[in-house]
């Protein structure tokens, strides 16, 4: 196993637009090779080697590559772009577009990240010990298909819409959400295991959304179904009890939204739809 | 040309809001206007006093204060900040002509920065959800001859667009609705606002329950029982009322403004409204319209859209356009410090943008193109004055429901004065001239 | 003086009865010449193919239904673009490109005459905003009649001469080129929300029928002697089995013409080549429709065909428009003109294994196969709608090739496959054909006399491929013409080298042709009075600000005609 270690040179004042840092990327290349990649510093290319100084630990069997990063890399964008396998530790903050398209291997952040965490997501892991920023496992604008695969845990909170367009994989917030998780949601789950702002499964399709937090309200168009003691997430029980609801009906959805009951008293109005 | 006998001149196009109503008739004695028939009190005030406080030559910074200097002068250091700029963002546009756009694209791709206009603040969700779910729209006329059921809705136009009621909507006179007794006005908002006064029916909402109300009135006109009694500040019979009315209307629209675009959901808002009007669309004719507030945002987006393919937020650093609001959009930038400098042009955003955002703009070279001082140009670097759009200078401009007009002047400038058009152009020639250089 | 010399070319020129025979071509200022001097540059075109540029008679490339497209799909352009360099301007592509992008790609296969096919007179103005930013080919557009408030009321009251009088006024109010008719009548029934049936049904408030619409604008075009013909988007797009009403508004104008010109062109007719009650047993009416033009020569068309790919759908019929959204399920923008027309757009991906689109392909490569006469149907794929433009050397192919067709044949879905006539048809186009379909045709079809040609006097506007015709048999080596022709070996426009080898190196401004057709001075002010009082009653511009300058045109280039009345 090969890991290479960049550690950054220098405070970043400028957007750097990274994406050949990933596995994939530094396979087959030597040393020399990594520091000549050229990777984007505002509207000038720059050597990967003017940012980061490039070290590597060799070792052990097999050609499996682990890039390190280190240093405040709040500023960098699209690391771990494109990973099929491999793993990616950034010890620090990362910048927005952590593994986009990813579809194997891991990619660890021990620090934030910045929006558009896991975009386009196919397969692989990510783990992010600080928060996430927007559109966790989001898509492009304009495209109805968001996520297709693998899983994103966030230890701390994540902002606003979690899992929008979502078609599949698992999204794992262990703390708070900002507004709309799994808005327009197709398939897939979102766990948020803290608080969610509001509007959760807005317009939703498909696909289950459980918050074991606080949320002030459900949305009209989502129609109280049952109460149940627990929730099943592949072969984790989370305990509840929990409120759950489908929708989003102006979808014709066949979503699920459930949420915690004695965390949400304000909730309490839909117990009068339990059945006899 | 000095115009210098007193003379009426008709079908004056007015560039304050996106209304833009073309029959104005502006009185010039002297090469003064005087008067202005047909418009509102403040397209009277902005033509009468256009040429209050006006800035009459280029100035730069030198030890921290403003000097006068030459054109020749300012255009070379424009060009060399933007040059060596590694990522400039060039902000505006919405405030002035077509042209002035084309130019600042083609400056921007030069300089490989990010171009960005007020749609940012204002519309950019409505474009958001115009991604995800389309829009179901006309030109204003369609709604003048057709709608007998009119929704203002977080939009207060007595104010914000004052003729917009009485030429296109409520109490204008169309071909098959002839006067306001053919139509339901019905006003959406937070407070009984003015515009609300003028309404047959008036619906006060909880502030930021816009996402919920919507909701409602889908599942209303779905004809899906509400669950909940009161949602939004709204009983539900009273949401169940209005979902009827637009329901049983023959042709309906809502017109929104930043009441739905800048609340709580901001272009979820949005989305959810065009999906609201797309499902009417099952059951009547109804449309949705934003209304926009600059006089030529529209065209902003217009001549961004078919230059770049994207309306706002470019990104245009690495040769070739991207876009992604949140990411690429010039409060963002800013709120980041990720430039490292700024073109300024028709706007002022060290006083519309938070103070945390705008704070980075006092750090870099800031250069602006603005007739008069505001915020922005006291912290710049470099200060061109300039002509102004439909009074001086003419130039092409869209409407807020995308209909493209030309303006044209109805004075002469002040003398030695520039178009934002020409600077641009000056700048962008001396650029290529560093660029190539290099 | 700028002299070229296009040297030792197999040279197509069809106009002129040359097909593939080894020629030189001089040009001197933009213009085919007799000969030139020996201080000419000169293109060495040994064992390639040198036909006129291109003329796209119809393509969806400017204005506001395509830059609502553009805004509609960010995710469209994201993976598709062009980077800026000191020549040429960033850009993106995919289906709907941007306007600089839209030139370069064009004059990269070869074309240099493109034609916004529909535009609302009220949006004209964007269309030309569009066009002066697209470099390169010359252009001009059609905008809209036919459902707009002023033709139906002349027509409903039997004034054809002012009819066409309002006409004049407007084309050259919006710089327009020629007549285009969507959905004559139905888009006035869809801003209330209804769709007409065949061409008997009356418009709602307007007491007149598709068919005297039709028949009433056709006069009028020969009145003003238009260079082109009335070029329409047939009633009934949305409805399933539609061809009879393709083969009915052909026929509604026969006899209005004589000697033997076209009096009508009908536009991507594989859209209205169905025959079917029900989506499930949809098929192909092309060898109906075929049929009728090989037995009447008033008729042109073009194909509109589809090709396999994630595309976007605009057309001004409002009502089809939201039919495919409730099929697809995609996302939907309409927008009605007031007084005029409409628009609507939705996103669409074409499936090999969905039978309705499989047939869909079929229907327009058997049209393009049955129909005899080369001059008379056209080769388009109504750019956006049955796919973006950079796919016509595939297209070009499928009709030079059996084998290339069967490849394709035998990947869509089996029912369509055995439902269509296509498998069983042997045709394969010539070079001097497809040199037909794609520019001398197109050009002789609108009217353009320096266009489409070689001969002398002609604008110098020529494509190079490299391509020997003598050594490469396109029924079998089709994939050798796809790729000569998607990147040609030299573009010429106007006497400059524009393109080497695929790649731009000059980017000169095109022409944007428009009409002036001049009626007499009695009649135009008679209708020009009626036109105030209704223009201030109907219209939310005023009229003074409704027309166009000259001046709004990058490079005006004006069609003067004298009308008949």
């Amino acid at each position: 196993m090969k890991e290479i270690t960049l550690t950054l040179k220098r405070e970043l004042h400028l957007p750097v637009e990274a994406g050949e840092i990933s596995p994939d990327k530094f396979r087959e290349k030597s040393i020399g090779e990594i520091e000549g990649i050229k990777i984007w510093e505002g509207n000038r290319q720059v050597a990967l080697a003017d940012i980061f100084k490039v070290s590597e630990n060799s070792g052990g069997s097999g050609d499996e590559v682990t890039i390190r990063v280190v240093g405040n890399a709040a500023k960098v964008r699209k690391i771990g772009y494109r990973t099929s396998s491999g793993s990616i530790i950034v010890d620090g903050n990362a910048g927005m577009y952590v593994g986009e398209e990813m579809s194997g291997g891991s990619i660890l952040v021990t620090g934030d990240t910045g929006s558009w965490l896991g975009t386009k997501m196919k397969g692989g892991q990510i783990e992010v010990k600080g928060n996430a920023g927007d559109y966790v496992g989001a898509g492009y604008r304009g495209t109805t298909l968001g996520m297709k695969g693998g899983t994103i845990l966030v230890h701390g909170n994540a902002g606003q819409e979690v899992g929008c367009w979502m078609t599949d994989g698992t999204i794992r917030i262990k703390g708070n959400t900002g507004l709309m998780p799994g808005i327009h949601m197709h398939k897939g789950t979102i766990w948020i295991e803290g608080d969610c702002e509001g509007r959760a499964g807005g317009q939703m399709r498909g696909g289950k959304v459980i918050i074991c937090g606080k949320t002030p309200t459900v949305l009209p168009s989502f129609a109280f179904e049952e109460i149940r003691e627990k929730v099943k997430i592949g072969e984790e029980k989370i305990q509840g009890p929990f409120y759950v609801f489908s929708g989003d009906m102006n979808e014709n959805g066949k979503g699920k939204l459930s949420v915690n009951a004695p965390n949400n008293p304000q909730l309490k109005w839909c117990e009068k739809y339990v059945e006899a | 040309m000095m115009i210098l006998s007193k003379k009426i001149i008709p079908n004056v196009i007015c560039t304050f809001c996106g209304a833009t109503c073309d029959d104005l008739q502006v009185t010039v004695e002297n090469g003064k206007v005087l008067n202005v028939r047909s418009g509102c009190s403040t397209s009277l005030s902005k033509f009468v006093n256009y040429n209050v406080e006006r800035y009459l030559t280029p100035l730069v910074k030198k030890d921290g204060e403003l000097h006068e200097t030459s054109y020749e002068d300012a255009i070379a250091r424009s060009a060399e900040i933007l040059a060596n700029a590694k990522y400039p963002i060039l902000y505006g546009w919405s405030s002035t002509s077509n042209e002035a756009s084309r130019a600042g694209l083609e400056l921007a791709e030069w300089v490989g920065g990010v171009i960005d206009n007020t749609t940012t603040v204002c519309h950019g969700p409505t474009l958001l959800g115009v991604h995800d779910i389309g829009e179901v729209s006309a030109s204003l006329g369609e709604i003048r001859h057709r709608a007998d059921l009119v929704i203002y809705w977080g939009s207060n136009p007595v104010h914000s667009h004052p003729h917009h009621v009485m030429r296109y909507s409520a109490l204008s006179k169309g071909r098959f609705r002839l006067s306001r007794k053919d139509r339901t006005m019905v006003v959406v908002d937070v407070r009984k606002t003015d515009t609300a006064k003028l309404a047959d029916q008036f619906i006060q909402i909880e502030p930021n329950g816009d996402y919920e109300l919507m909701c409602a009135l889908r599942m209303a006109v779905r004809g899906d029982d509400l669950e909940q009694d009161v949602i939004a500040g709204v009983p539900a019979e009273r949401i169940e009322e209005l979902a009827d009315l637009m329901i049983s209307c023959q042709f309906g629209v809502i017109f929104f403004g930043v009441g739905l675009t800048m609340t709580q959901g901001r272009h979820r808002n949005i989305d959810v409204a065009l999906s609201l009007v797309r499902d009417l669309n099952a059951r009547t004719k109804f449309l949705i319209m934003p209304m926009r507030g600059w006089y030529n945002v529209a065209g902003a987006n217009q001549v961004s859209a078919w230059v770049t393919g994207y309306p706002y937020a470019v990104d245009l650093s690495q040769g070739y356009p991207r876009y992604n609001p949140g990411d690429t959009t010039a409060v963002d930038v800013l709120a980041r410090g990720d430039c490292d400098a700024a073109l300024v042009v028709a706007s002022d955003p060290v006083s519309n943008f938070p103070v945390e955002v705008s704070r980075h703009l006092a750090k870099i070279p800031v250069i602006t193109i603005d007739p008069h001082p505001s915020a922005t140009t006291l912290i710049s670097e470099v200060v061109f004055p300039t002509t102004i759009v439909g009074i001086e200078t003419g130039g092409g401009i869209y409407r807020m429901d995308g209909v493209a007009i030309v303006t044209k002047p109805v004075v002469s400038p002040p003398p030695g004065l520039h178009s934002d058009v020409e600077i641009l152009q000056d700048i962008l020639t001396h650029v290529k001239k560093l660029k190539m250089g290099q | 003086m700028t002299e070229l010399l296009i040297r030792n070319g197999f040279v197509y020129d069809p106009l002129n009865g040359i097909e593939g025979e080894k020629a030189d071509i001089s040009i001197r200022d933009g213009k085919v010449a007799e000969s030139v001097g020996a201080g000419a540059t000169v293109i060495d075109a040994t064992g390639m193919m040198v036909m006129p540029g291109g003329v796209d008679i119809h393509s969806h490339i400017a204005g506001s239904k395509v830059n609502a497209g553009r805004i509609l799909r960010p995710e469209d352009h994201e993976k598709d673009v062009e980077r800026h360099t000191p020549i040429t301007r960033a850009g993106t592509g995919h289906s709907i490109p941007s306007t600089f992008t839209t030139g370069y790609r064009y004059a990269r296969l070869g074309y240099t005459t493109v034609f916004e096919p529909a535009t609302p007179l009220l949006k004209t103005r964007h269309t030309h905003d569009e066009l002066n930013d697209t470099p390169i080919v010359d252009k001009g557009c059609f905008p809209l009649f036919g459902n707009d408030w002023h033709s139906m009321e002349y027509l409903q009251q039997g004034r054809i001469e002012e009819c066409a009088a309002y006409i004049a006024w407007m084309l050259r109010a919006t710089k327009g080129y020629a007549i285009k008719l969507v959905n004559p009548g139905g888009v006035e029934a869809w801003k209330r929300g209804r769709y007409l049936v065949g061409l008997e049904d009356r418009v709602p408030n307007f007491d007149i029928t598709p068919r005297e619409i039709v028949r009433g604008i056709c006069k009028a075009n020969q009145l003003l002697h238009l260079p082109h013909t009335i070029h329409v988007h047939t009633n009934d797009l949305a409805k399933i089995g539609n061809y009879q009403t393709t083969i009915d508004t052909m026929d509604s104008v026969r006899g209005l013409g004589g000697d033997n010109k076209p009096v009508i062109h009908i536009t991507h007719v594989q859209f209205t080549g169905r025959t079917g009650s029900a989506w499930h047993n949809v098929g192909s009416g092309a060898p109906e429709i075929a049929d009728y033009v090989n037995k009447h020569d008033h008729v042109t068309v073009d194909m509109g065909q589809i090709v396999f790919m994630d595309t976007t759908t605009m057309t001004a019929d409002g009502g089809f428009q939201y039919m495919l959204y409730q099929l697809s399920g995609n996302k939907w923008m309409n927008f009605d003109v007031e007084v005029e027309t409409g628009a609507g757009i939705v996103p669409y991906r074409y499936r090999r294994n969905n039978y309705v689109n499989a047939i869909q392909w079929g229907i327009g490569l058997e049209l393009a196969l049955l129909i005899k006469d080369p001059w008379r149907v056209y080769m388009t794929t109504d750019h956006p709608n049955g796919g973006d433009f950079t796919k016509y050397p595939k297209i070009i192919s499928w009709l030079m090739s059996r084998k290339a067709r069967e490849k394709s044949i035998a990947r869509i879905n089996s029912i369509a496959r055995n439902k269509l006539d296509l498998p069983d048809i042997d045709r394969e186009y010539t070079f001097s054909e497809i040199a037909v379909v794609t520019r001398a045709g197109t050009a002789k079809a609108l009217g353009l006399k320096q266009k489409g040609h070689l001969g002398v006097g002609a604008d110098a506007d020529v494509a190079v491929y490299n391509l020997n015709p003598t050594k490469i048999d396109p029924s079998r080596d089709y994939r050798l013409v796809r790729k000569a022709l998607k990147k040609a070996a030299f573009t010429v426009k106007d006497g400059r080298i524009v393109v080497k080898n695929g790649e731009i190196v000059e980017t000169p401004m095109g022409r944007t042709y428009w009409v002036d057709s001049q009626v007499s001075e009695g009649l135009m002010g008679k209708v020009e009075s009626e036109m105030r009082r209704t223009f201030t009653e109907y219209y939310t511009v005023q009229m003074d600000n409704y027309a166009m300058d000259d001046s709004e045109l990058g490079r005006s280039s004006r069609v003067s005609v004298k009308a008949e009345v």
